[in-house]
C-alpha cells in the first residue's frame, strides 16, 4: 500500500449530531463528533452501553435520518442534517425581528438577512444531497457506462452479431447502474446473528439478496459469487442451501459477514461482531475479519466495548462518552498515554487473565460532573501530539500536555 | 482445613431430547468451602449452567439425574422433596442469573420483588425455629438426666433456662417493634424530606400529625432509655408547629418545622444505632434480679455485666451439665456406631455378592439405614453429610439398580425390533427416512458397584470417627448448642412487617450501590438501566441472607466498566457477608479476579481444576490452552489461536478424551480412552493424556507460554 493511498480519506465524519425525540425531552444521543476513516484502516469506536456507538455506525449507512451535521463518502457528501442550519436561521431571525423593533444599525440588518438568505441557501443543498447523493453516484456509472459501450460499439460497427450482443451487454449493465447506489459500498455486520438473518429466506438468499436488489439477473453469476464468498469466509458450497436455524452462531455471524461482503463494499461498519459469540468462536471471528481485511483491502469501522479485541484489531481509536468523542488517537498511543479520566477508567476496568495483577487493580471511576469544571472555560476537540485529539478545555489542554512532557 | 458447605459428587444429568438423551453433565465433582469462589469456565453447552441448576433444583422438565449428589447440610439436594427444596433455594442458596432483564417481574415494582422473599419466608421460619429449639433442648435434658443420675437439678436447670429465654423472648419482641418503629418513620421522613426537596406536591400537615403519632407509639425500656422524655418533646413540638405549617410545600417548609425535623433526626439516629442489647444475659439477669433498676446503666454496661451475672450463677454449672450430656450423647451414638460396624460390613458383603431379589435387598436397605439413623448423635450441629444421607444414597441406588434390570431386557427387546424392521425395509429396497434410536442400557455392575460404595464410604467415615475418639472437645460442642438455642430464640422473635422489609430493601439497594434507593423502590424494571438491574437483582438475590451465592454469567450482558463494578460489587458483599461463591463465565479474564479454584468443563466434564494461580499460570489441558489463547490481551499483536471446529453433539459423546477432535495436540489413546485425572500438585490436576508419565513431553502454545512469562515477570516487579 502506498503512502499516497494510505493518507487517502474514505469517510469524513463533521460535527455529526443525532438526536431523538422522547416525548417532551431530546435524547443527544450523539451530540457533534467529527472523525476520518483513511482507506484500508482499521478503525475502533469504544464506550460503555448507550454512549452512542452504534448510533454512529446505523447514522453513516444511513439507517437514521441525521439530525446535523455531514458525513462524506468517497468526497461525496451523503448524508447532511439541517438543524444546524435551522437554528442559525432562528437566531438570526430573533435577532433580525429586535432589531426592526428598536431601529437599529442598517449594516447589521442587511448582514443578518445576507446570513438567513445563505443559510437558507446551505439548508437546500443540505437537503438535497442526503436526498440524491445515490442519484448523482448512479449518474456517474452511467455515463461511464455510456461512455465506454459507445467506444466499443463504434468499433464493432461492421460486425451486425458483435454489436447485437455488445447491446445486449450494454443494456443489461445499465440497469445495474442505474440501480447501483452508493451507500451499498458500505456494509453493515450486526451484532446478533441470529436476530440479524431471516429465518424464512436460505443462506443463497439471504447472501445473494444484495446482488438482486442491484438488479443483477444472472442467476448463474450470482450463485457462482455466493459459493465464492461462501468458500471465503470458511464455509462450504452446500451450506448454501440451509436454513440460517441450522447453523452455530459462529456459523450464522459467518454468514453476516458473507451478506456484507458480497456487495465488494469500501468501507465495513461491524457492530460489535463478536460480543454475542462464545470466547473460541470469538478468535474464530477476529481471524476471518482480519483475513478478509487483507485480501479484500477492507477498511472498516469496528464499534465494541470489549477493549483488548479492540486494541488487537484496530489502528486508531476513537473513545466516547455520552454521544461525545472524547478521545481519539492510533490504538498503541491510546493505551500507552490515555489522557483523559473516562479513557483512563475504561483502560483501569480491562478485565486481565492474571490473578495477581487483577488482585492488585485499582479501577479509576469516573465522574464526568467531578471530573471536569466547563462553567466559565469550554472545552472543545484539540490536539494533544500530531495525531491524538482529547476533548478539554484550556487548562486540561496544558495539563494533558505537562502529563506527557511536553 | 476450612468447612466444606457444598460437595457435589459424581453428578450426572441428560436431557430427554426428541434426537436422543443429551448427555449434559457426565460425572463431575468438586467441593466448595465456606467464604470461598469456585469458578466454573467453559464454552456454552458444556454444562456449567446445568450444573447450577441441579444445585438450585431448577432444572429443566426434561431432565433425567443419571447420579450423583450433591451435599449440603447433611442433605441431598437432589432427592429430597420439592416443598424441602423450597425452603433452602433463595433463603440458604441464592441465584443471580445471566440476563437481568428477563429475571426481573416487568410489571411489579422493584419494591414488591424485593420484599416478595422476606415476608414469605417470615412466618414458616419462626415456626420452624420453635420446633427445632424445644426438639434439641429436650433431646438435652433427656441426656444430660441420663449422664448425671439427677434428674431434679437438671430438670431445675432446663427449666430456668426456657423460663429465662421466653423473658427474653419477650423483651425481644417488643424491642423489635419498637426499633421497626423507629426505623420507619426514619425512612418516611427521609423520603418527606427529599420529597418536599423536589417541590412536590404533599400536604406536610398530615404527615407530620403521622409522625407525631408513630413518635408517641415508640415505647421501649431498652431502644428509648434516656430519649424518651426527648421522643415525646419532640411529639409534642411537632404537634405545636402544625400550625404554622403551610398547607402544600412547594414553597418549602418553614424553618421552625425543618428545626423540630433535624432534631427528631439527630434523636431518631442516637436511638436506631445503639448497641443491640443482649437479651439473653438480660433475660436471666431480670427473672433473678426482678428488683434491678436496669435503666441506669448503659446498654454496653447491662450487657456485660448481664453477661457476667449469666456466666457466673448460671452457664457455668450449666454448661458443665450439657458438657456431660453431650457427652452422654456422644458416647451412646458412638456404641451405637462400633456396633454398626458389623451390620455395616455384611451389608456390604451381601450387596457385593450380587445375588438378591428385589424384595429382600429393599428389606435389607430398611434394616441398615434404621440402624445406622439410630446411631447418628443427634445433639451434633453440624450435620455429616455422608451420614445424614445415607438412607437416600442407597434407597436411591438401589431404586436405579431395580431399575435397570426391569428396563434393561425391554430396551434391548426395542432396539432389537426397531433395526429388524428398519432391516427388513431396506431389504425390500423402500428408502427409509428414520433412524433406530440409540439403546440407553445400563451397566449393571456399575450400578451394582454404586451401591456397595455408598455403603463403603459410611464405613470409612465411622471409622474416622472411632480413630478420633480420643481428641473430642465437649466444651465446644456444647457452646455450639447454647449459640444454637440463642440463634433459633432469636429467629422466634425476627418479625418482618412490611415497614421493615421496604426499610432493609432500601438498605439492601443502598449496599449494592444504587443512588436515591427511596425513589427507586417504587419504579418499575424498565425504568432501570442494564448495570442497575443486574444490581436489584444481587439485590434480591442477598434479601434472604443466603450462605451460597450462584452467579450464572452475571456480567456477560454488561459492558466493561459496569462489568468491572458488579464484579467488585460481588466480591465486596462476599468478604462482609462471608459468602461462599459459585461462579459461571464463559471469560477466563473475569475468573482471576474472582475465583480462589477454577474449574474449566468441557462436554459435561471437568477438565482441569486447580486454584487460579494454577490454572493461569501453569495450565495443563490443551483446552484451558486454547481457552485462553483465543482471547487476545493488551501485548497480543500474532494471530490469535482460534479452536477449530464445533463442540461435539451430547447425544453422541466421543469415546476418550471429547476435546481431541479440536485439539491439535491429541495423542492417538486420546480418541480411544477417556483420560483419568493426573494430579499436578495438591491443588491442581487435569484430565489428560499430556500429563502421563509416558506422554511425549508438549509445550503450551507460545502466545501462552509469552504471556506467562511477562505475568511472572510483572508479578516479580511488583513483590
Amino acid at each position: 500500500m502506498s503512502m499516497n493511498e494510505q493518507n487517502e480519506v474514505l469517510l469524513r465524519v463533521e460535527n455529526l449530531c443525532q438526536y431523538f425525540k422522547m416525548g417532551r425531552k431530546v435524547n443527544k444521543a450523539v451530540d457533534n463528533i467529527s472523525f476520518d476513516i483513511k482507506k484500508g484502516e482499521v478503525f475502533g469506536l469504544v464506550g460503555e452501553s448507550g454512549c452512542g456507538k452504534t448510533t454512529t455506525g446505523r447514522s453513516i449507512i444511513k439507517i437514521y435520518d441525521i439530525t446535523s451535521g455531514s458525513i462524506y463518502f468517497k468526497g461525496q457528501r451523503i448524508c447532511a442534517g439541517t438543524k444546524s442550519y435551522q437554528d442559525a436561521i432562528q437566531a438570526a431571525r430573533k435577532e433580525l425581528a429586535e432589531l426592526q423593533k428598536n431601529g437599529g444599525d442598517p449594516a447589521r440588518k442587511a448582514e443578518l438577512e445576507a446570513q438567513i438568505e445563505e443559510n437558507r441557501r446551505e439548508l437546500q443543498r443540505a437537503k438535497f444531497d442526503h436526498q440524491y447523493s445515490d442519484r448523482e453516484y448512479a449518474r456517474q456509472l452511467t455515463e461511464a457506462v455510456h461512455t465506454e459501450y459507445k467506444a466499443k460499439l463504434e468499433a464493432a460497427k461492421n460486425s451486425p452479431r458483435e454489436t447485437a450482443e455488445l447491446k445486449k451487454k450494454y443494456k443489461e449493465e445499465l440497469r445495474v447502474a442505474k440501480k447501483t447506489r452508493l451507500i451499498t459500498k458500505i456494509q453493515m455486520i450486526f451484532q446478533d446473528p441470529i436476530a440479524s438473518l431471516n429465518p424464512r429466506m436460505t443462506v443463497r438468499e439471504i447472501i445473494s439478496e444484495g446482488l438482486v436488489i442491484n438488479g443483477i439477473r444472472d442467476q448463474k453469476y450470482i450463485d457462482e459469487k455466493v459459493y465464492e464468498i461462501l468458500e471465503m469466509v470458511g464455509l462450504v458450497r452446500e451450506h448454501a442451501g440451509r436454513y440460517p436455524h441450522e447453523f452455530s452462531g459462529g456459523q450464522r455471524q459467518r454468514i453476516g459477514i458473507a451478506r456484507s461482503v458480497i456487495m465488494k463494499p469500501d468501507l465495513l461498519i461491524a457492530d460489535e461482531p463478536i460480543s454475542a459469540l462464545d470466547v473460541s468462536i470469538q478468535a474464530q471471528v477476529i481471524n476471518l475479519m482480519n483475513d478478509l481485511r487483507d485480501k479484500l483491502g477492507l477498511t472498516i469501522l469496528f464499534i465494541a466495548h470489549d477493549l483488548s479485541v479492540v486494541k488487537y484489531f484496530s489502528d486508531r481509536i476513537g473513545v466516547m462518552y455520552f454521544g461525545k468523542m472524547v478521545e481519539l488517537a492510533t490504538s498503541d498511543e491510546l493505551f500507552a498515554h490515555p489522557l483523559h479520566p473516562y479513557t483512563k477508567s475504561l483502560l483501569s476496568a480491562i478485565p486481565l487473565p492474571d490473578p495477581r495483577a487483577e488482585k492488585n487493580r485499582t479501577r479509576i471511576t469516573y465522574n464526568a460532573l467531578a471530573a471536569h469544571d466547563y462553567s466559565t472555560d469550554l472545552p472543545s476537540m484539540r490536539e494533544i501530539t500530531p495525531g491524538h485529539f482529547v476533548y478539554c478545555n484550556n487548562a486540561e489542554e496544558q495539563q494533558y500536555k505537562k502529563e506527557l512532557g511536553l | 482445613m476450612m468447612e466444606k458447605i457444598l460437595e457435589v459428587k459424581n453428578l450426572k444429568i441428560s436431557f430427554r431430547t426428541s434426537g436422543g438423551t443429551v448427555k449434559a453433565v457426565r460425572d463431575i465433582s468438586f467441593d466448595l468451602e465456606k467464604g470461598k469462589t469456585v469458578a466454573i469456565v467453559g464454552e456454552s453447552g458444556s454444562g456449567k449452567s446445568v450444573t447450577s441448576k441441579a444445585i438450585m433444583g431448577i432444572l429443566a422438565g426434561n431432565s433425567i439425574v443419571e447420579g450423583g449428589e450433591i451435599l449440603y447440610d447433611g442433605r441431598d439436594l437432589l432427592k429430597i422433596s420439592e416443598e424441602e427444596m423450597c425452603k433452602i433455594r433463595g433463603d440458604r442458596i441464592s441465584m443471580i442469573f445471566q440476563d437481568p432483564l428477563s429475571s426481573l417481574n416487568p410489571i411489579v415494582k422493584i419494591g414488591n420483588q424485593l420484599t416478595e422473599a422476606m415476608l414469605l419466608k417470615n412466618a414458616g421460619n419462626r415456626k420452624k425455629a420453635k420446633k427445632e429449639f424445644d426438639s434439641v433442648l429436650a433431646l438435652l435434658k433427656e441426656n444430660c438426666t441420663a449422664a448425671e443420675n439427677d434428674s431434679a437439678a437438671v430438670t431445675a436447670s432446663v427449666e430456668t433456662f426456657e423460663k429465662f429465654n421466653a423473658e427474653a423472648i419477650q423483651m425481644e419482641n417488643s424491642y423489635n417493634t419498637a426499633l421497626a418503629a423507629a426505623d420507619g418513620l426514619q425512612v418516611d421522613m427521609d423520603e418527606f424530606l427529599f420529597l418536599v426537596e423536589k417541590k412536590q406536591k404533599i400536604d406536610p400537615k398530615a404527615k407530620l400529625k403521622e409522625f407525631a403519632a408513630v413518635l408517641k407509639s415508640i415505647k421501649d425500656p431498652f431502644l428509648t432509655r434516656d430519649a424518651e422524655s426527648e421522643l415525646q418533646a419532640i411529639a409534642d413540638k411537632l404537634q405545636q408547629v402544625l400550625s404554622v405549617c403551610p398547607k402544600n410545600t412547594e414553597a418549602g417548609l418553614p424553618d421552625a418545622v425543618t428545626a423540630v425535623l433535624d432534631q427528631l433526626k439527630t434523636c431518631l439516629e442516637t436511638v436506631t444505632t445503639r448497641t443491640r442489647p443482649d437479651f439473653f444475659c438480660i433475660g436471666f439477669y431480670k427473672l433473678q434480679k426482678p428488683e434491678a433498676d436496669l435503666s441506669k446503666l448503659t446498654v454496653e454496661a447491662l450487657n456485660a455485666e448481664a453477661a457476667q451475672y449469666l456466666d457466673e450463677h448460671f452457664m457455668k454449672d450449666f454448661l458443665t451439665m450439657a458438657d456431660k450430656g453431650a457427652e452422654h450423647s456422644y458416647r451412646t451414638a458412638l456404641e451405637k456406631k462400633n456396633a454398626v460396624m458389623a451390620d455395616l460390613q455384611e451389608a456390604y458383603d451381601f450387596f457385593k455378592e450380587g445375588k438378591y431379589d428385589k424384595k429382600t435387598a429393599m428389606e435389607k436397605c430398611k434394616a441398615i439405614t434404621e440402624k445406622v439413623e439410630a446411631s447418628i448423635d443427634p445433639l451434633e450441629i453440624v450435620k455429616d453429610s455422608t451420614v445424614y444421607t445415607f438412607r437416600t444414597s442407597l434407597e436411591g441406588a438401589l431404586q436405579k439398580y431395580f431399575q435397570a434390570v426391569v428396563r434393561n431386557p425391554k430396551e434391548e427387546e426395542r432396539y432389537a425390533k426397531q433395526t429388524r424392521r428398519r432391516e427388513a425395509l431396506i431389504a425390500r429396497g423402500r428408502t427409509v427416512d428414520w433412524k433406530v434410536v440409540p439403546k440407553t442400557v445400563y451397566d449393571l455392575d456399575e450400578l451394582q458397584a454404586e451401591i456397595t460404595t455408598v455403603i463403603q464410604r459410611l464405613m470409612e467415615r465411622y471409622k474416622e470417627y472411632i480413630a478420633n475418639t480420643g481428641n473430642v472437645d465437649f466444651r465446644v460442642r456444647s457452646t455450639a448448642l447454647v449459640e444454637y438455642f440463642k440463634g433459633k430464640a432469636s429467629q422466634m422473635v425476627y418479625v418482618v412487617t412490611k415497614k421493615m422489609a421496604r426499610e432493609k430493601a432500601i438498605e439492601l439497594l443502598e449496599e449494592v450501590g444504587i443512588p436515591e434507593p427511596h425513589i427507586r423502590y417504587y419504579q418499575y424494571p424498565f425504568e432501570f438501566s442494564g448495570g442497575m438491574r443486574q444490581r436489584i437483582v444481587i439485590a434480591i438475590a442477598l434479601a434472604a441472607d443466603p450462605e451460597i451465592l450462584i452467579c450464572d454469567e452475571p456480567t456477560t450482558a454488561l459492558d466493561v466498566t459496569i462489568q468491572a463494578q458488579i464484579l467488585e460489587l460481588i466480591n465486596r458483599l462476599k468478604e462482609e457477608r462471608n459468602l461462599s461463591v459459585i461462579f459461571i463465565t464463559h471469560d477466563l479474564g473475569v475468573v482471576a479476579n474472582m475465583a480462589d479454584e477454577i474449574a474449566v468443563m468441557y462436554a459435561g466434564k471437568i477438565v482441569e481444576y486447580g486454584t487460579a494461580e494454577d490454572v493461569f499460570y501453569d495450565p495443563r489441558h490443551p483446552y484451558t490452552w486454547a481457552l485462553l489463547s483465543s482471547m487476545p490481551d493488551l501485548e497480543t499483536t500474532e494471530k490469535l489461536d482460534a479452536i477449530p471446529g464445533t463442540p461435539p453433539n451430547m447425544i453422541y459423546p466421543p469415546e476418550g478424551d471429547a476435546f481431541a477432535a479440536r485439539n491439535k495436540y491429541a495423542l492417538k489413546i486420546d480418541f480411544e480412552r477417556q483420560p483419568p485425572q493426573f494430579a499436578v500438585s495438591d491443588t491442581h490436576w487435569a484430565a489428560t493424556w499430556l500429563l502421563h508419565p509416558d506422554a511425549p513431553k508438549v509445550e503450551p502454545p507460545k502466545i501462552i507460554t509469552d504471556r506467562i512469562a511477562r505475568m511472572n515477570k510483572a508479578g516479580g516487579s511488583n513483590a
